[in-house]
């Protein structure tokens, strides 16, 4: 080993928590990868805390201090300061690299061994998977290493990606990173339900700017640009069991719901806008039904007897492929923004309950037909999950089709990728089946207990380099991966420049 | 106050049988006649006025004669292309009679800098203005639309209709859910009327920014499944709009004039003797005078070959009774003990085009087009290009050299060599 790289050595510690003294001049950060060299293995180590070191006592150092600072002598030094004051930098071995192997560590490394940085040579084993999607680059605390980290994304959109972080600590830069690595891949389809529109990219970049968009992006808003989708859900598409877990209902309400089913069948709700009376459902029922679908669909009848729409996005003349052909697209493969900013909380997730249920339904089938294996992995992005996850809406409102999926939707190749800024609030047996957690920066105590407690790896010392994430630095932590991977996710802008070109067919025009 | 008459998808020449040929003609004619009787200033056909480019000539005649009529009342009836009537090189039956004046063809376009630019045509006598797209093979023309300068067309003042042939994805019956179609959002805004053609069902709807893309359907049937709609209950006709600087009234002429008969019968769980006595029994006792029958039989059957339910006997029965024609629908019908059909669609169309979905991925070509859905699309668009069949007292070496110039261009191939 070449004495230049050397940046410390082991003097102490114990499993998770080796003491490393680090050498003067250096600069060992908070995050860092640090390799243990041994006979024909590399030991990969990575700092959790930073502590100072000292072989003055305490009482000495605090003098020398008050001489310097109170002008007694300003040029009071010790004597072979290197070696009287250092760093000790706690590290525990994430991973064991054996050629191409790479194990989770069960030894300590050699006492004093020497401990040198990462190179983007010690992480070759880092591969591109098949079916790739890309997170970002190796990240050593805050240095950047060109090693570039993917996910197999059959493995991990069926298994559940959960993304935990704050505002601002960049949650759909990192989405968008991941879906543009994958709008060529027909092996996934995507369904992206954005309150936010900023996944297409309407006031900037974003996915629309893919030289794949065309053929593999598709966008619903209830603003369309020209080309793009209007978003429009026909009211007979809507099933009573779409509002399960969403909206809460009496018995009395569910009982008239269902009268209304068994009697019109799909224009159960056209007629209760309508007041169509309905024998055994009391007019009061009625009622608040009616202004139930009001406040969550926004249907009225206008004072002509039409049905009416207030956010335009339900009718009852258009719309009547809508789920068709989102879920058509979803099982070809594409990735389907829902552009759900103009509409209130329960209105989008019924949106896409009934589009998710039309895909588990229809993936159930599969299944069962044995026709599974040939379709593609379908993955819901879902912002603010706990707003149908969380431990409180479960309780009060059951199951809805999304908890559905958590739950089983492994087993029909169906995932979640569950966005969210307070983890805590799902319920651990929902967490434990989201098997990859792509950490982000995050302020608060109890999020980051709830992120490390549901962790794929230990990250019970990583309290403190949660808490230091700056926006882009992210932690993987994937039961597909072999050790919690610090990541360096690029800014979107700065990672499509590449892949933009402009492409235009020249069309003749006949007519 | 102005009144147009708005029709589509005439398909004249789709029918082959002479009692539905008859009542094809029929149905232009009457419709025709009402246009005259409503004193409408003109009359839009948005596209399939013929079922293919160059028609039966008897059945052309037939037509001419009617439009030649309104046209002498002064009524100009204004047309685009449609997909079946579509013409690469412009040489379609629509360009015949638009050369002799007794339609008028209203696309004007210009290409600029990869864009189109639609011209308006200004009716003389109202003064409506029109902009019109014609329709390609396969959905092709929403590369068109995907160009299109919709700015200018807006921005343009007056009473303006947009005419069309194509799906808009947003209204399209959940039954035609795989048909190639375009976003409304392609089309320019602000106009007082969308004529639309292509979806064969009757529809009046609005969107946000187009206050009313209209559909009249057929006036009789280019399918069996038009034939089947019909006796469902869906009302053939068209739309008479009265208007001066706004739309101020839209009615639809319903302009059915035959019985129909829907009968649907579920096999299911029988075999195909059971079957095939239960369903004669059924029959039996239906009043079919004088009405056309459509007939559906779909389900599974426990044993038996699906063909053992004769087609011939039943259609013999009901003529038998008096019905005036048989339209059978049997490509839901399987057998558990002869799963010879492993695709079950709605008609021809939608089995091919399943087959070649389930069955592209099998076929290695580096070509992008003759990949996934494109290819489908292609291929089924090429089906129909090499199964049509010679016109009668068409030449063979006309016949294949037509064929083959339709499939180049279906290709977009120039020439093949060796």
């Amino acid at each position: 080993m070449e004495e230049l790289e050397i940046v410390g050595q082991v003097v102490g510690g114990k499993t998770a928590e080796l003491l490393i003294r680090e050498k003067s001049g250096k600069k060992i950060e908070l995050g860092d990868l640090l390799i243990a060299e041994e006979e024909g293995a590399l030991l990969i180590l990575q700092v959790y805390d930073l502590a100072y070191g000292s072989q003055v006592p305490q009482s000495t150092r605090e003098l020398l201090a008050g001489l310097k600072l109170e002008g007694y002598g300003t040029e009071l030094t010790f004597l072979e300061p290197e070696l009287r004051n250092y760093v000790i930098a706690k590290a525990k071995a994430v991973a064991r690299i054996e050629g191409k192997d790479v194990k989770v560590p069960k030894t300590l490394p050699r006492f004093f061994s020497y401990i040198r940085y990462i190179t983007e040579k010690d992480l070759e084993f880092f591969t591109k998977p098949p079916n790739p999607v890309y997170v970002g680059k190796v990240r050593s605390g805050s240095k950047k290493l060109d090693v570039d980290v993917y996910l197999n994304g059959v493995d991990v959109f069926t298994h559940h990606v959960v993304i935990p972080a704050t505002t601002g600590r960049g949650k759909s830069n990192l989405v968008k990173v991941m879906l543009w690595s994958i709008l060529d891949q027909p092996n996934f389809g995507v369904l992206i339900l954005d309150p936010h529109d900023e996944y297409y990219g309407r006031h900037g970049k974003g996915l629309k700017d893919s030289p794949y968009a065309k053929d593999s992006l598709i966008y619903y808003s209830s603003t369309p640009f020209p080309g793009t989708n209007t978003l429009i859900v026909n009211l007979r598409s809507i099933l009573p069991s779409h509002f399960q877990g969403i909206v809460e209902f009496t018995d009395a309400q569910l009982d008239a719901i269902r009268s209304y089913y068994n009697r019109f069948e799909d224009e159960w709700i056209e007629n209760i806008v309508r007041g169509t009376e309905v024998d055994g459902v009391a007019p009061r029922t009625l009622e608040v039904l009616q202004r139930k679908f009001y406040n969550v669909l926004g249907v009225y009848l206008d004072d002509d007897g039409n049905l009416q729409c207030r956010s335009k996005v339900f009718s009852d003349t258009a719309g009547q492929t809508t789920t068709k052909d989102i879920v058509n697209a979803l099982e070809k493969g594409k990735k389907v923004i829902v552009d759900t900013s103009r509409l209130l909380d329960q209105a989008e997730l019924l949106i896409g309950s009934i589009i998710v249920s039309e895909i588990f339904y229809r993936y159930q089938i599969y299944k069962s037909e044995g026709k599974l294996e040939d379709k593609p992995v379908v993955s819901i992005v879902i912002e603010e999950a706990p707003r149908v996850l969380g431990t409180d809406v479960l309780a009060s409102l059951g199951e809805n089709i999304y908890s559905t999926v958590a739950r089983e939707g492994r087993k029909f190749k169906i995932g979640l990728i569950a966005i969210t800024q307070l983890i805590s609030l799902i319920p651990r047996q929902i967490l434990a089946n989201m098997n990859t957690k792509i950490i982000l920066g995050n302020e608060m105590a109890v999020e980051r207990k709830a992120i490390i407690d549901s962790a794929a790896q230990d990250l019970s010392e990583d309290d403190r380099t949660i808490a230091s994430l700056d926006r882009g630095e992210a932690i993987l932590s994937s039961s597909f991966t072999k050790f919690a991977v610090p990541v360096q996710i690029p800014l979107f802008e700065d990672y499509i420049k590449a892949t933009i070109k402009a492409e235009k067919d020249k069309t003749i025009f006949v007519g | 106050m102005h009144k147009f008459a708005h029709l589509a998808d005439c398909h004249l020449g789709a029918n082959k049988e002479p009692v539905l040929q008859k009542l094809e003609m029929n149905a232009f004619k009457t419709a025709l006649d009402k246009c005259i009787e409503e004193e409408v200033d003109f009359i839009i056909i948005s596209g399939d006025l013929f079922h293919v480019n160059i028609p039966d000539m008897k059945v052309t005649n037939e037509a001419v004669k009617k439009m030649k009529e309104v046209r002498d009342r002064g009524i100009p009836i204004y047309v685009i292309y449609g997909s079946h009537d579509y013409s690469p090189n412009e040489t379609s039956m629509v360009d015949v009679l638009d050369s002799a004046g007794l339609i008028k063809k209203i696309v004007k376009v210009e290409e600029k800098e990869g864009g189109l630019k639609l011209e308006f045509f200004t009716d003389p006598k109202t003064s409506a203005k029109l902009a019109g797209i014609s329709a390609r093979k396969a959905g092709l023309e929403k590369n068109y639309f995907e160009i299109l300068d919709r700015e200018s067309l807006e921005k343009e003042n007056g009473f303006k209709i947009f005419v069309f042939h194509s799906a808009i994805t947003e209204l399209k019956p959940e039954y035609l859910a795989e048909m190639e179609s375009i976003p409304v959002s392609l089309l320019p805004r602000g106009f007082d009327y969308y004529a639309g053609g292509h979806i064969h069902q009757h529809a009046n709807i609005r969107l946000p920014g187009y206050e009313r893309i209209v559909y009249p359907g057929p006036l009789f049937a280019g399918y069996p499944r038009d034939l089947e709609l019909s006796a469902k209950g869906e009302k053939r006709g068209f739309y008479i709009i009265s208007f001066d600087e706004k739309v101020r009234d839209i009615k639809f002429v319903d302009i059915s004039f035959y019985d129909s008969l829907y009968v649907e019968y579920d096999a299911s769980n029988k075999n195909s003797i059971q079957a095939q006595k239960e369903l004669l029994d059924k029959l039996r006792k239906i009043d079919v005078g004088n009405k056309l029958v459509v007939l559906r039989i779909k389900g599974e059957l426990s044993g038996g070959k699906t063909s053992d339910i004769s087609s011939t006997e039943i259609r013999n029965l009901l003529l038998q009774k008096g019905a005036i024609y048989v339209s059978i629908n049997r490509y839901g019908l399987t057998s558990k003990e002869y799963a010879m059909v492993k695709v079950v669609g709605e008609d021809i169309p939608a089995i091919e085009s399943k087959l070649f979905t389930e069955n592209i991925g099998a076929v290695k070509v580096s070509n992008e087009t003759l990949k996934g859905e494109r290819g489908v699309r292609l291929a089924t668009e090429l089906l129909k290009v090499l199964r049509r069949e010679p016109k009668p007292n068409e030449a063979k070496k006309d016949y294949e050299e037509q064929i083959r110039r339709d499939a180049l261009e279906m290709l977009q191939l120039k020439e093949v060599s060796g």
